[in-house]
């Protein structure tokens, strides 16, 4: 598979760059900061899973529509009441606090799902492997499974239907449930049975007998140094104006949403760069590549 | 020089204390051998090949002793031993414990403690020599068999082994596969002088290249000698291990030769010539003609297409076939084809999106749900352990019907009646595949398809299981089978298809389609196909030759 220019870098970087993302995301309140980060998260989700992000982004609507109508209705603080009903205010604030609670839902729904394409098993295991060798394989070895057990999960329902064993639409709920049951028996018995085999191949292959180092194909280059200093100076450029209140945002009891304007502006612009590193590396591999072809 | 020596081991499990699984076996390696054990299965090569390393070796009652390079196999330190005797077992899957072939190539590597840069020279190195480079980076779930027992061996080879034992690695594999595996294993040992112990079914590819053969029977050493002279040696004793011979060498004995074997393809035509005239009287094997149109097939297929989803490639493009009822019909085809895909469209696993299937003239949507799997259709599944799902062999029998003497019929048909009280999982792969017939055939089916029945099974166990096969087919079962195994096909189906590039191609009488092949045909034939015009097994190229001889002497 084709590998876009940010998760090419290295696992550090790309770890760094997520946990700035994140916690800002959490963090930051403000409706622009919000805008910003979801319009950044957007775009790299899409870049990185094409065509089928679209469905997913478009799934996640109604879910950022109900946690907005909803939180006025467990949450009744606000001064603006927009109408009563079983004598509890639903109030303008709440809404307005609710469309930033959802925000920020969406935001991290986004963020996670990039994290999951790029940080893959082997880049954990290249992060961690030192640190925990042993805890770092059980979760490669883990993560393996699943993958595995769905795909002997369908060849054992495959194989029971073509015996007349098999389940319908049309068959009873108990009968489902059964039949259910019976597949996740032998899949229970078979992975118990692979396991034997694994231990046996690890051990034979001198598990267990030294301290274990870890092997990785990721190296650093002077690349990744120089990002990870431009990541961190405008991560201190972001915190350093958050902490002087440049982005503070308050809903309830009454909004209070400190403007983007004079120096601030200079926070919003290091957190949107920031954000939009992963999305731009890519732009320009690109951009780079057509010039490249253009003179050949 | 002495790699390891073996002196009197004699070992049984717990379980069967009576019955020793190895007696008092002696065995001597010298560095840089290529040895091959064979034996029917349970006769103990598992088990001997266990003892060879300290961590693999089995539970039980033993004594005797074992020595690595003059030092007691026990006293070698567990860290010496994993890197020194490599073992690669059967199963590809299972023996992967990482996601990533980079990572599963680095594995021993890791546990023996190695720094990154050396780790990082010598993975590169593995990769180069055995031609992974290209999928280094890939998941291992996307590799395909036979590409992950290779990430296997490489794996173990990156620790550089002095011993490389290896137990049956390709019962899982393709012919292609498997041949492509046995070929990296002897570049191994020639061009690194590590020492191969290797234990396998598929005999053609190995024999002529081993340096050693040792034929194990219930436990004991039958055989220790040249592979040239093993040969006679089972003949003589009338050994049913005989069986599993080259074909080159079942012909030369049963022809009634003496003196040096042929053992491969090459010397069997040789020898062909020197002993017979380059047109011989008797060219043929007597065998009529098929007619194309079958009167009532059992199961036919028109214009079948299919495809899993929506952009991916067909892979069935006009699938049609007609099964006349009452006969063994086998498909045999390149990996990947789509051969068991078809079947899974017959069972209605997969749904073709155009085309026609009738079930002894009624077309297959028109049975109700289950209606086709009673008394009609069922199907034998590549691996026989996905069918089981209960303790013991009774009770997956059971299972399938109340009927207590239909149940104790074919237990005699299959020949598992003494496995009742067993737990499937604890058979050998041959009985798993008796006792998944048995479960099929108790839907008392009347057409029995069958995806690759003979993978992993040795060459006495395919005799046992064609007879029951036969068995069936008098009693008016026709059986599909699709199969990589064309030894198989051609020895015992009636007619033989080729499927290729999503289609059926060409159907003929086993005779008359491998002797029309050139290259996809059986061994005897390639041995004999300049002489004979269709002798496709070893019984037909003896045949001839011994009219051809009966008529000049």
């Amino acid at each position: 598979m084709k590998q876009d220019a940010f998760s090419k870098l290295h696992p550090a970087v790309n770890l760094l760059f997520f946990i700035g993302a994140i916690c800002l995301g959490v963090l930051l309140q403000h409706p622009v900061y919000l805008l910003a980060g979801i319009f950044a998260s957007g775009a790299y989700y899409l870049l990185l899973n094409g065509r089928k992000a679209i469905k997913n982004i478009l799934l996640m609507i109604p879910l950022f529509m109900f946690i907005t109508l909803f939180n006025p209705i467990v949450n009744t603080r606000g001064v603006t009441v927009l109408f009563t009903y079983f004598d509890r205010p639903y109030t303008l604030e709440a809404l307005v606090y609710g469309v930033a609670v959802a925000a920020t839902f969406v935001l991290m729904l986004l963020w996670f799902g990039c994290y999951g394409k790029v940080l893959t098993g082997d880049k954990f295991t290249c992060l961690f492997g030192n640190l925990a060798p042993s805890l770092s394989l059980l979760l490669v070895m883990v993560f393996r499974m699943i993958p595995n057990l769905l795909q002997k999960a369908k060849q054992i329902i495959g194989v029971r239907s073509s015996i007349g064993k098999g389940t319908s639409e049309k068959s009873s709920l108990k009968d489902k449930l059964q039949s259910g049951m019976t597949v996740i028996g032998v899949l229970t018995s078979w992975a118990l049975e692979g396991s034997i085999t694994t231990s046996d191949s690890m051990r034979s292959r001198g598990y267990g007998t030294s301290k274990r180092t870890s092997f990785t194909v990721y190296r650093v280059t002077k690349f990744d140094l120089v990002l990870t200093a431009v990541m961190l100076v405008l991560l201190g450029a972001v915190i350093g104006f958050a902490a002087n209140g440049g982005m503070n945002a308050e809903f309830l009891p009454e909004r209070n949403i400190t403007p983007i304007k004079g120096v601030n502006i200079i926070g919003f612009i290091a957190y949107f760069v920031y954000l939009m590193i992963p999305t731009l590396l890519q732009i320009t591999e690109v951009i780079q590549w057509k010039i490249s072809e253009s003179k050949i | 020089m002495e790699n390891i020596r073996i002196e009197n081991l004699t070992f049984s499990y717990p379980t069967s204390k009576d019955k020793k699984s190895l007696d008092n076996v002696s065995l001597k390696t010298d560095k840089g051998e290529y040895i091959v054990l064979c034996g029917k299965s349970g006769s103990g090569k598992t088990t001997l090949l266990r003892h060879l390393k300290t961590v693999l070796t089995p539970h039980g009652e033993r004594t005797g002793e074992i020595y690595f390079n003059g030092s007691a196999l026990k006293d070698v330190d567990s860290r010496e031993q994993s890197a020194k005797i490599g073992f690669v077992m059967q199963n590809p899957d299972d023996q992967i414990v990482t996601d990533k072939v980079w990572d599963e190539l680095a594995f021993g590597l890791e546990s023996l403690g190695c720094d990154r840069k050396t780790m990082r020279s010598r993975v590169a190195e593995m990769a180069c020599y055995f031609g992974i480079q290209d999928w280094f980076h890939r998941d291992v779930a996307a590799l395909s068999g036979g590409q992950k027992q290779l990430l296997n061996l490489a794996s173990i080879m990156a620790m550089q082994p002095e011993v490389l034992i290896l137990d049956e690695p390709t019962s899982q594999l393709d012919p292609i596969a498997a041949s492509d595996f046995l070929n990296t294993v002897r570049k191994i040992n020639t061009e690194l002088g590590t020492t191969v112990i290797i234990t396998e079914h598929r005999l053609e590819d190995i024999f002529p290249y081993a340096d050693r053969a040792i034929v194990m029977d219930s436990g004991k050493i039958i055989a220790d000698d040249k592979p040239a002279k093993i040969g006679r040696l089972l003949y003589e004793q009338n050994n049913p291990m005989f069986a599993a011979m080259p074909t080159p060498v079942r012909v030369f004995y049963n022809a009634g030769s003496r003196g040096s074997c042929p053992l491969t393809v090459r010397d069997g035509r040789a020898w062909l010539d020197k002993e017979l005239d380059a047109e011989p009287k008797i060219k043929e094997i007597p065998c009529k003609n098929i007619d194309d149109k079958a009167e009532n097939p059992a199961l036919s297929l028109k214009e079948l297409w299919f495809r899993y989803e929506k952009n991916t490639p067909d892979i069935l493009r006009g699938v049609s076939l007609e099964i006349p009822s009452g006969s063994i019909f086998a498909i045999v085809g390149g990996n990947g084809a789509g051969k068991s895909t078809m079947l899974k469209a017959i069972c209605g696993i997969c749904k073709p999106y155009r085309g026609k299937i009738k079930v002894f003239g009624k077309s297959s949507d028109k049975f109700k749900s289950g209606e086709l799997f009673r008394n009609c259709v069922s199907m034998l599944p590549q691996d026989p352990k996905s069918l089981f799902v209960k303790k013991t062999v009774r009770e997956e029998l059971e299972e399938m019907t109340r009927d207590k003497n239909k149940i104790s019929e074919i237990a005699e048909t299959c020949q598992i009646a003494e496995l009742f009280d067993s737990h499937p999982y604890d058979l050998s792969g041959g009985e798993q595949q008796k006792t998944a017939l048995a479960k099929v055939l108790l839907t008392e089916p009347k057409i029995l398809l069958l995806d690759e029945p003979t993978k992993g099974m040795d060459s006495f166990f395919k005799e046992t299981f064609a007879a029951i096969l036969n068995n069936l087919k008098s009693q008016g079962i026709t059986i599909l089978m699709v199969s990589h195994d064309v030894e198989f096909c051609a020895k015992y189906a009636d007619r033989v298809s080729m499927f290729f590039d999503g289609q059926v191609l060409t159907t003929d009488t086993p005779q008359n389609f491998f002797g029309g092949n050139s290259f996809y045909t059986t061994s005897a034939n390639r041995m004999s196909r300049h002489i004979f015009t269709n002798a496709v097994t070893a019984e037909n190229v003896v045949e001839l030759y011994c009219k051809n001889k009966g008529e000049t002497v």
